[in-house]
């Protein structure tokens, strides 16, 4: 997959913009706040119907704007072209087309453009809270299965029910309670052993290519494992009557996959707590990789996007990571020179929102 | 800037309305405010009259325009054993237009919803089980909505009940007529295959 051109009206800094993309590794280069990686997000936004940097869609508008727009045309390995089109207002829903046609549920534009993204803050991935590993697990499987994405949403839904349940119940599990606590918890159990089983799935297919990726990028074989550890054993439902009490208690939910945690280890060690800054940080680029080449051994193959990732790496890791990325567009932003190492196909230049190519 | 007590109040009133936030709201006051006054009387006497004639049926609950009960539960050519459970008086405005359904609803004003406050005692289920006790109901017709808090009603409905000894259904989810199995999403396909017909039994 190819993206061809990029076209941009009021988003982040940017009045309008159009650029167009070669294949190969683009090196992007610009001082910070210079808008470099607002046009990376930009295509981020259209694969994950948002910003990969977190931000709510309001901050993606240019100030004084009513909305944004994101166009962008890609090229997939068949080489057919789509027109693909964001409009985020400041007011109402997104309106987002392909091909000129509307799409009813943003949703359904998952999976229409693939990328992987590479950013600074893949160390919280590693160094972080259980969520933010639950997040990427999440992430990758609907990058992996667009159609998990329901999973993803019923399941927070649910919780919020169940948890506005718990609560009215006044920390008394009576007759009542328990009548009504049947209903959301045979639809909690539904969702969560389906995805719980949907990232054991996928997990099992990431956990081969994560020790290579990290074996490379590290320089040394290390065995670098990611376990999934479960909040409950067997099935759900079981498992959710079992937790009644104590959730009524505290007014939450406190079995289900969102209790669930993916632990990280070097050596058998845990990357968390005993991993150095260098270790943590091969081992959050393994996980990017990984999930990566899993996307593209299932047929696809996703655009990279490397945010900035190179100011943080000592050169050694740089060239490793360098040799590492599977032959894709790449599109790469830096801060100032192009990475030691790095072969650039071709060279932007990023200064006050205006962008010039040098070759 | 701060608008005139009566501005602001036109305001904050029809922000209460479901659907219209602060800015929808700000912009119907100011179209009202500048259109003809016959035409915002006019309004305003449609909503007066409604009010006052209209209520809900004191047996299932829709809407009832001229009497205690409504006009489909006064019909007496309407099937009394058969009882199509809805969420809302909109919802039969729908089943109606089929012209499929001849029996009679509940409407329960509402799904099962703790976020929004909605439970058990808000839904009108107590009225539904004294009307399947006393009117020789037949079968029950589960139609809340396909979404996640419709099957949660649903499946609280079934807990009342099933212990009264009365058939239950639930109406089907599934594909579109007139529709392209290639572009159905796998969550609607996969309860379509759920709720499949058998079209013959076969001899095994």
């Amino acid at each position: 997959m190819l993206v061809r051109a990029l076209h941009l009206k009021d988003y982040r800094n940017y009045h309008t913009a159009d650029i167009e993309f070669g294949g190969g590794l683009t090196v992007i280069v610009g001082g910070n706040g210079q808008g470099k990686s607002n046009l990376i997000e930009a295509i981020g936004w259209l694969a994950g119907i948002g910003s990969f940097r977190g931000v709510a869609d309001d901050a993606l508008i240019r100030v004084g704007a009513d909305s944004a727009v994101i166009r962008a045309t890609i090229e997939s390995g068949d080489g057919r072209e789509q027109l693909i089109e964001a409009e985020l207002p400041r007011i109402g829903r997104n309106r987002v087309q392909v091909n000129r046609q509307r799409v009813q549920r943003a949703r359904d534009l998952l999976g229409v453009i693939r990328v992987t993204v590479f950013s600074p803050d893949d160390l919280s991935l590693v160094k972080g809270g259980p969520a933010l590993r639950r997040r990427w697990i999440d992430d990758s499987l609907v990058g992996r299965h667009p159609r998990h994405d329901s999973l993803r949403s019923d399941l927070e839904r649910i919780l919020r029910q169940r948890n506005a349940l718990l609560r009215s119940a006044g920390g008394k599990l009576d007759a009542d309670a328990e009548f009504t606590l049947d209903v959301w918890d045979s639809q909690l159990a539904a969702v969560g052993d389906a995805l719980r089983q949907a990232r054991l799935d996928l997990l099992g297919e990431i956990r081969p290519h994560l020790t290579r990726a990290y074996d490379h990028v590290a320089r040394r074989a290390a065995d670098v494992r990611a376990d999934y550890v479960s909040s409950w054993q067997g099935d759900l439902g079981a498992a959710l009557i079992g937790s009644r009490r104590l959730d009524v208690r505290r007014g939450v939910s406190t079995v289900g996959p969102h209790r669930d945690e993916i632990e990280l280890s070097i050596g058998g060690v845990p990357a968390r707590t005993h991993g150095s800054q260098g270790e943590q940080r091969s081992t959050a680029l393994a996980m990017r990789l990984a999930v990566d080449a899993v996307v593209r051994a299932a047929g696809w193959s996703p655009v990279l996007l490397l945010d900035d990732v190179f100011s943080e790496l000592d050169p050694g890791r740089a060239r490793a990571l360098l040799e590492a990325l599977p032959d894709a567009q790449s599109l790469l932003t830096v801060a100032s020179d192009v990475p030691p190492g790095a072969a650039p196909d071709h060279v932007m230049r990023v200064d006050r929102g205006t962008i010039s190519v040098e070759s | 800037m701060s608008y005139s007590t009566s501005v602001q109040e036109l305001i904050d009133q029809l922000g209460r309305l479901p659907g219209i936030g602060p800015k929808s709201a700000q912009r119907v006051a100011f179209h009202l405010l500048k259109i003809p006054t016959d035409d915002a009387l006019k309004l305003a006497a449609a909503i007066t009259e409604a009010k006052q004639r209209v209520s809900f049926c004191t047996r299932c609950f829709n809407l009832s325009e001229g009497g205690e009960e409504c006009s489909i539960c006064r019909d007496p050519r309407r099937e009394a054993r058969i009882l199509c459970v809805v969420e809302d008086s909109q919802d039969i405005v729908a089943i109606e237009r089929t012209k499929e359904f001849r029996g009679r609803y509940h409407v329960l004003q509402g799904a099962f919803s703790p976020i929004d406050g909605v439970g058990v005692d808000q839904l009108r289920i107590k009225e539904l089980m004294s009307r399947v006790g006393e009117e020789d109901v037949e079968e029950v017709i589960v139609a809340t909505n396909p979404n996640l808090e419709g099957e949660a009603t649903a499946s609280l409905l079934l807990k009342f009940l099933q212990p009264m000894g009365v058939r239950v259904s639930r109406i089907a989810s599934g594909l579109p007529v007139g529709g392209d199995l290639e572009y159905a999403d796998e969550l609607t396909l996969g309860r379509a295959l759920e709720g499949r017909k058998t079209l013959a039994e076969g001899e095994n």
